[in-house]
């Protein structure tokens, strides 16, 4: 679905990431591995053609996202949930989640189906729906985030540190929500990044460990 | 009391009306691009002198007289349309990144370029053509004279306001553009082209300042210098309202045409910094002006 090679990334002439290749598959749930520090969130950044790179390829499905300007990932069908959530706060939940699919001009009815959908998989944005999503705690943000990630994903769902700052219910509450996108959502690959892998154990298909820029394991 | 106060309350509306156009366009840009652009005045007398000229163009040639007013809204859409997008591919683009210094200095460039631009196309003399303001003739209330122009032109300002909310609130385009200007990186990573929202907020930005230009020849007609003295007092007015605040700039536009109006009729000689005087004070209490708040940016 998604192969990343040999990409390299610098960042203020700093080596960020050194030859990192992985590939993630449809169905497959991946979890990258790694201190504070070691490039996670650059990786996501990279491939969302946040951050230009030094070196490499990434392609889905046989596409190379090299050339492509960094708001055709969306498009291709990348949802991607930033680390500190990104929420646009004085819009409602629900205009947050819709905000990748206007962006792709859907179709009316097509947003709508989308957005039932995000819903039915996440039955706790159902009475957050109207709220503005500045107004959410934390951990409600992080599934609003993961919902917007969710209207787009079509190949690749892209979560970075999901679980940072949650408190343990709620971040056993996401570990669930997350297993379930997973077993109802078998056409796409799912990244997800962590520093303490220890929730996503019974879901993880794929474990890679990140240090200082390189993958140094990679466990099936 | 009401022959005094309400002659001086039309013209600091209609003044007001005016300068809203531009300062809203200069917070637009402003908000979305996060570039101050120094050379906004240029496109106001730009706009004026493009609608002076074509108003002209059409009394000279004896065609209907009313054809004037379209082509004021039309002279505004010309100069947005050929500047608009060629000034912020170009130019705007490449300061992205490179720091506030190098923006405001590209930018001052761009309006030393125009302001002589100005002189080699439309001269040095100033040119006036009413026929807009004629034709519509006064209004007479209560031993009272009124502009029917004047009304007109705050008309204006007040549906362009309300357009304005509409279009932002409850467009797909002002929806993407509203997320743009809270989080870029957000906006590109949900695949909103931020290329696109820049050129069209930076064309829009054009096409308000011009529409103020354009609108203000026919009752003050367009004389080399516009350009500068529009610049500073639509800065006033965006710092006074809080930058990227459309009601903040609305409200701001009334504040400083009434502290000019009030200046001009009692105590002219200090016409020209009553703006300034009102925005320290402004600033001295609310430092992110009216409307405006610390950290978030908004349109």
């Amino acid at each position: 679905m998604l192969k990343v090679e040999n990409l390299d990334v610098e960042i203020a002439g700093v080596d960020v990431l050194r030859r990192v290749s992985f590939t993630l598959t449809a169905g497959a749930v991946t979890v990258l591995v790694g201190r504070n520090g070691a490039g996670k969130t650059t990786t996501l950044r990279a491939i969302m053609g946040l951050l230009p790179w030094k070196g490499g390829r990434v392609e889905v499905d046989g596409t190379e996202l090299g050339g492509l300007p960094g708001n055709a990932r969306a498009g291709i069908g990348l949802g991607y949930a930033p680390e500190d959530r990104r929420l646009i706060p004085d819009l409602s939940v629900e205009e947050n989640i819709l905000v990748p699919g206007l962006a792709r001009k859907m179709p009316a009815p097509e947003l709508k189906q989308r957005l039932d959908e995000v819903y039915d998989l996440l039955p706790q944005l159902g009475t957050l729906r109207a709220r503005p999503a500045g107004g959410v705690s934390g951990g409600q943000g992080k599934i609003v985030a993961l919902g917007r990630a969710l209207m787009i994903a079509d190949k690749v769902l892209m979560l970075d540190e999901p679980f940072q700052g949650l408190a343990p219910a709620l971040a056993l509450d996401y570990a669930r929500t997350l297993q379930r996108c997973h077993e109802q959502k078998r056409d796409i690959a799912i990244l997800v990044t962590e520093s303490t892998p220890k929730l996503l154990d019974a879901i993880a298909s794929d474990t890679l460990l990140l240090e200082r820029g390189e993958i140094v394991r990679a466990e099936p | 009391m009401l022959q005094t106060v309400a002659p001086l309350l039309m013209d600091a509306l209609a003044n007001a009306a005016l300068i809203f156009f531009v300062a809203f366009g200069l917070t637009l840009t402003f908000s979305v691009l996060r570039i101050l652009n120094v050379a906004h005045g240029s496109f106001y007398s730009i706009g004026a002198y493009v609608a002076a000229s074509a108003g002209l163009f059409i009394v000279g040639a004896g065609l209907n007289p009313w054809l004037t007013y379209p082509s004021l809204i039309l002279s505004a859409a010309a100069v947005a349309a050929l500047f608009g997008p060629l000034v912020e591919k170009t130019l705007v683009r490449w300061t992205y990144g490179r720091g506030e210094a190098v923006q405001i200095l590209m930018t001052f460039g761009l309006f030393l370029i125009l302001e002589d631009l100005q002189r080699m196309v439309f001269g040095v003399n100033s040119l006036y053509e009413d026929t807009p303001m004629a034709l519509l003739g006064i209004t007479e209330i209560g031993g009272v004279v009124y502009l029917n122009y004047q009304i007109l032109l705050i008309a204006l300002a007040a549906l362009t306001l309300v357009g304005l909310r509409i279009f932002i609130r409850h467009t797909r385009t002002g929806r993407l553009l509203h997320v743009v200007v809270a989080d870029r990186e957000v906006s590109e990573a949900m695949g909103i082209d931020t290329g696109r929202m820049f050129t069209l907020a930076f064309t829009l930005g054009v096409f308000l300042a011009a529409l103020g230009g354009a609108l203000a020849t026919p009752t003050t007609g367009v004389a080399p210098g516009l350009g500068a003295e529009t610049m500073v007092l639509a800065f006033a007015v965006a710092a006074i309202g809080g930058l990227g605040q459309v009601e903040g700039a609305a409200l701001a536009a009334v504040i400083v045409a009434a502290a000019r109006v009030l200046a001009i009729y009692f105590a002219p000689e200090l016409d020209a910094v009553a703006p300034y005087l009102v925005m320290l004070v402004v600033l001295l209490v609310r430092p992110y002006g009216l409307f405006g708040k610390a950290a978030v940016r908004r349109i």
